[in-house]
């Protein structure tokens, strides 16, 4: 990895713009699996402008690689304004670009980003994201569904205490 | 113990050794990021070795077995901690964590996190928490990982907890609602 883009990770990771929960969103896009390493979530809010339904706000969460949350920066940055439809003309690149060149093993992260994005927009996944795919890989839990499983809702799980189990 | 793995290892066999092997490749080398370059458990180390621009074997079961060290590092006993001294940090469901918790301890949630990131000291002793010590590891590895050298999770989780300090404390199991 070159010092020039481990620096603008670190310069866009320092001070992450729209990153966290968005309460009154319109939408919410999710891709990947945060158990083996990285997961995006994508709020977007609309306003209407000129007849036009555009992105008023997009916010992020993320507990994947540092790579994944400075392009998932960059980008809620780069489609405000945008139609629903325009935002999903950028490609992965296109969002992550102020990042410069990625190296191999990071162009995923950009994918990561451009298929949450599409997710929360309503459009489909573009392609998985990468290199290296495996035959089949299997579905797995994640890490974001344990940091979240507490806020959940329904965890479709029941609590059985013990002692009332020997009862 | 003998804890060994070689490029014959399935994946299965790496993770039941050294499960903490997802992270340590991730870490590394960014492998198994989502479910498209995951890999499953039939597949052998030498074949993700090899769809992964022919890694050195050896050098990738060298970082699984110090990732398993940091693991370790990052573990707390339920004796040694004193809630007192740590912010106890419970990632367990709302529902778990209404029925027992350790005192003083807090609800992980998004905004908790986000909170913590910008506000917690990164010589803070966070000390993560869960059921049974299974997930608290990764929210442990993933605030270390953001430089925060005192992040530990508890071994054992609350569980061991409750057998080893707070006999007091409810033990309880999770089933399918």
């Amino acid at each position: 990895m070159s010092d020039e883009f481990q620096k603008k990770v670190e310069e866009a990771i320092r001070d992450p713009k729209n990153m966290g929960e968005m309460a009154d969103a319109d939408s919410v896009g999710t891709m990947g699996s945060a158990n083996c390493g990285d997961m995006l979530r994508v709020w977007v809010k609309y306003k209407e402008d000129a007849g036009k339904k555009i992105i008023d706000k997009a916010t992020f969460q993320s507990f994947g690689c540092e790579t994944a949350i400075a392009a998932a920066s960059l980008a809620m940055e780069l489609i405000k304004g945008k139609t629903a439809e325009e935002a999903m003309e950028m490609s992965g690149e296109e969002l992550a670009a102020d990042l410069g060149p990625l190296p191999p093993t990071k162009v995923h992260c950009t994918s990561l980003v451009e298929n949450a994005l599409r997710d929360a927009l309503g459009g489909e996944p573009k392609e998985d994201c990468g290199k290296n795919s495996a035959p089949a890989a299997e579905a797995n839990s994640n890490l974001m569904d344990d940091f979240t499983e507490g806020s959940r809702k329904e965890s479709g799980v029941k609590l059985v205490f013990l002692d009332e189990e020997k009862d | 113990m003998t804890m060994e793995i070689n490029g014959d290892s399935t994946m299965a066999q790496v993770l039941e050794t050294f499960p903490g092997a997802r992270r340590a490749l991730f870490r590394k080398y960014h492998i198994g990021g989502c479910q498209s370059c995951g890999f499953q458990p039939t597949e052998t180390l030498d074949q993700l070795c090899e769809r992964n621009g022919e890694l050195d074997v050896n050098e990738v079961v060298s970082e699984i077995k110090a990732g398993h060290d940091f693991d370790k590092s990052m573990e707390i006993e339920p004796k040694d901690l004193d809630p007192a001294k740590a912010r106890v940090l419970d990632v367990r469901t709302r529902e778990e964590f209404d029925a027992v918790r350790i005192d003083g301890s807090e609800f992980v949630n998004q905004e908790l996190v986000q909170k913590l990131m910008s506000q917690a000291g990164k010589d803070d002793l966070l000390v993560f928490c869960d059921h049974t010590g299974n997930q608290s590891i990764d929210a442990a590895a993933y605030f270390v990982g953001h430089g925060f050298t005192n992040a530990k999770f508890l071994r054992g989780g609350i569980d061991a907890w409750a057998q080893e300090v707070d006999p007091k404390m409810r033990r309880y199991k999770l089933e399918q609602a």
